[in-house]
């Protein structure tokens, strides 16, 4: 009887066991399986594309063509252009977003009484699709009924409308401001839910101390920030460099090919021209630059916490 | 100047910078809005008012009922900007609204496990699974276009909302998982060791002790998973045929492409576009928020 009851409880272990062995695998297969369906099979058929001359009107040729494809991109114009184009739009863009994004969490959080509607609408633009985004950006600048020239000239600031999205450089300046206003939001409220974790003490000795505002912000906020501002810059770079939506609805790409980021370069090699090697060369190149980024934003943020210390 | 006198000036600059914000969130939803109200010879005047002078619904109307407003009808030379198209603005709506909310429950069901398993558990290619599910977000959109089409036609599913539902969660799962495992990191362990040592196994564990604990971060992921969905473009632009399963970003940037469209019902379409993310947006603000910092501000 006894050793009838060991061995059961033996067997019943040695199932438990193995279900507790098995358990984390279960836990991650379903989400694995949906995930997987969708990486494995397009990561080796766009690195395999990008080897071969892959023109969608020839059906019938696809000759390897080794490096050709990128060779071919990385010297071609709209490369060069493009290149310098998502440059400029991704500096300016997540240095606005972030001074956006500070300026606006400090401000929510203090006890000024006109916060409470900037509270409220704050995380709108950032929740609606980067397409409407765009178009409601476009209706704005409409050089036709576009409410901003409506105003500017009934305050008789102009003599007649602007077409602002016909001008390559403010075209260029109206899609960094849409993109700002898109994405500022959220990185305001990751920098505020950072804001809110520095004790209010440490803000009030240092003003005891004779510390001013800007002195206290470089000081002791901007420091205890550094983590945070180290996730929203990461995260709004790689967003900036693959801004595609808001370009597509609202510039096109152009006028010429004042607003053609790389993404948008790579959307029309492949979907306008229809070379679909050349484009998934591009698309691979793009994510090398971003990964590179990534990299060097986490070793600069390594090297800073052995500075200091941490 | 006096001290008095500085606090003053520095109110009074900080509450314009408020307004002035408030403005800059704003005006493009006013504008839009204010334009969704008015008819096209209204819009058209030089210059656009931002308050409706004659508001009228007809557009709406339109949208809703096919009756075509009056204001397109007396003047012929409009006639031709009311575009059927608009009207699709309603299926297009329900379809974003279906895709959305299961990949959101798809989300919680398997997210919500794995993150548990990377968070608390020991086990073999623990980071390897992990590392995995983070780098399949680094993925370029543009380089797996097609070969998503590939698949999707490969399984019977193209012009179905079961492929956007597919990809969507594939795109969001990810971040889900990432979000929840930090967040379970950061809680206290000592309760579920409680549990263990009651005799739970590990799945009782997570489904009575650790899931009432993470609900902020659980709402914050459905939020985002149903965003992504909601607003995703690219894919669902190219992979959907008809409106059996167009979306609303899908629809909206076919609408305003036609030169044809009336700008008023194009405000109608981004309008009513808006409704559910705004919706989410204001409810969801304090959980976003709450779920947002307790997960990046621990390490």
């Amino acid at each position: 009887m006894a050793i009838e009851q060991t061995i059961k409880k033996q067997s019943y272990r040695k199932k438990n066991r193995i279900f507790e062995g098995l358990y984390p695998f279960g836990s991650i297969l379903p989400a694995a399986i949906i995930v997987l369906l969708f990486t494995i099979y397009p990561l080796i058929y766009a690195v395999r594309v990008s080897f071969y001359k892959n023109i969608l009107t020839q059906p019938n040729s696809h000759p390897f063509i080794g490096l050709k494809n990128f060779s071919d991109v990385i010297t071609s114009y709209y490369f060069k252009t493009s290149l310098i184009n998502t440059s400029i739009y991704t500096l300016v863009v997540v240095a606005g977003v972030i001074v956006f994004g500070l300026v606006v969490a400090t401000l929510l959080n203090t006890k000024i009484r006109s916060v409470g509607v900037l509270k409220i609408i704050i995380l709108l633009p950032w929740a609606i699709p980067a397409v409407v985004a765009g178009l409601m950006w476009k209706w704005v600048l409409n050089s036709d009924f576009g409410i901003l020239n409506s105003l500017l000239y009934s305050f008789g600031i102009i003599k007649s409308y602007i077409p602002f999205l016909g001008d390559p450089i403010l075209a260029r300046i109206a899609l960094i401001i849409a993109d700002i206003w898109k994405e500022g939001p959220l990185a305001a409220i990751f920098i505020l839910s950072g804001l809110q974790l520095i004790p209010t003490e440490l803000n009030e000795a240092a003003r005891i101390d004779g510390g001013n505002g800007l002195s206290i912000f470089r000081h002791i906020t901007l420091p205890l920030l550094r983590p945070i501002l180290m996730v929203v810059l990461v995260y709004e770079t790689m967003t900036a460099i693959l801004t595609f939506d808001i370009v597509y609805v609202m510039t096109g790409g152009g006028p010429g090919d004042a607003t053609s980021l790389l993404s948008w370069f790579a959307y029309a090699e492949i979907f306008k021209f229809l070379n679909l090697g050349g484009g998934v060369a591009l698309a691979i190149i793009i994510a090398l630059i971003t990964l590179l980024l990534i990299i060097l934003y986490l070793l600069a943020l390594r090297t800073e916490d052995t500075v200091s210390g941490g | 100047m006096s001290r008095k006198a500085m606090d003053l000036t520095k109110s009074v600059l900080s509450n314009l910078l408020v307004v002035l914000l408030i403005i800059f969130i704003a005006g493009p939803f006013i504008w839009v809005i204010s334009a969704s109200f008015q008819g096209e010879s209204d819009l058209l005047k030089k210059p656009a008012s931002i308050i409706p002078l004659n508001p009228i619904i007809d557009n709406y109307r339109y949208v809703f009922t096919g009756q075509i407003p009056e204001s397109y009808l007396s003047k012929g030379q409009l006639r031709s900007r009311i575009s059927q198209e608009a009207r699709l603005i309603g299926p297009a709506l329900k379809n974003s609204f279906t895709v959305a909310i299961i990949v959101l429950f798809i989300n919680l069901l398997f997210a919500t496990p794995a993150a548990y398993a990377f968070a608390r558990l020991r086990w073999k290619f623990r980071g390897l699974f992990y590392n995995f599910f983070l780098g399949s977000r680094l993925l370029p959109a543009m380089a797996i276009a097609i070969p998503y089409y590939i698949i999707i036609k490969s399984l019977a599913l193209i012009d179905t909302k079961l492929a956007l539902i597919l990809i969507d969660s594939a795109l969001t799962i990810p971040f889900s998982i990432w979000f929840l495992t930090l967040y379970i990191s950061n809680i206290p362990r000592d309760m579920e060791e409680a549990g263990l040592v009651d005799g739970g196994n590990n799945f009782q564990v997570l489904v009575y002790v650790v899931l009432p604990m993470i609900i902020p971060a659980l709402v914050a992921a459905s939020a985002f998973a149903f965003m992504t969905a909601y607003n995703e473009f690219l894919f669902a632009n190219f992979l959907t045929k008809t409106i059996a399963s167009h979306t609303v970003p899908v629809v909206i940037s076919s609408i305003s492409g036609n030169p044809d469209v009336s700008y008023s019902l194009i405000s109608v379409c981004i309008s009513l576009a808006c409704v559910p993310p705004i919706i989410l947006a204001i409810t969801m603000r304090k959980w976003l928020t709450e779920g947002l910092s307790t997960t990046i501000t621990f390490r």
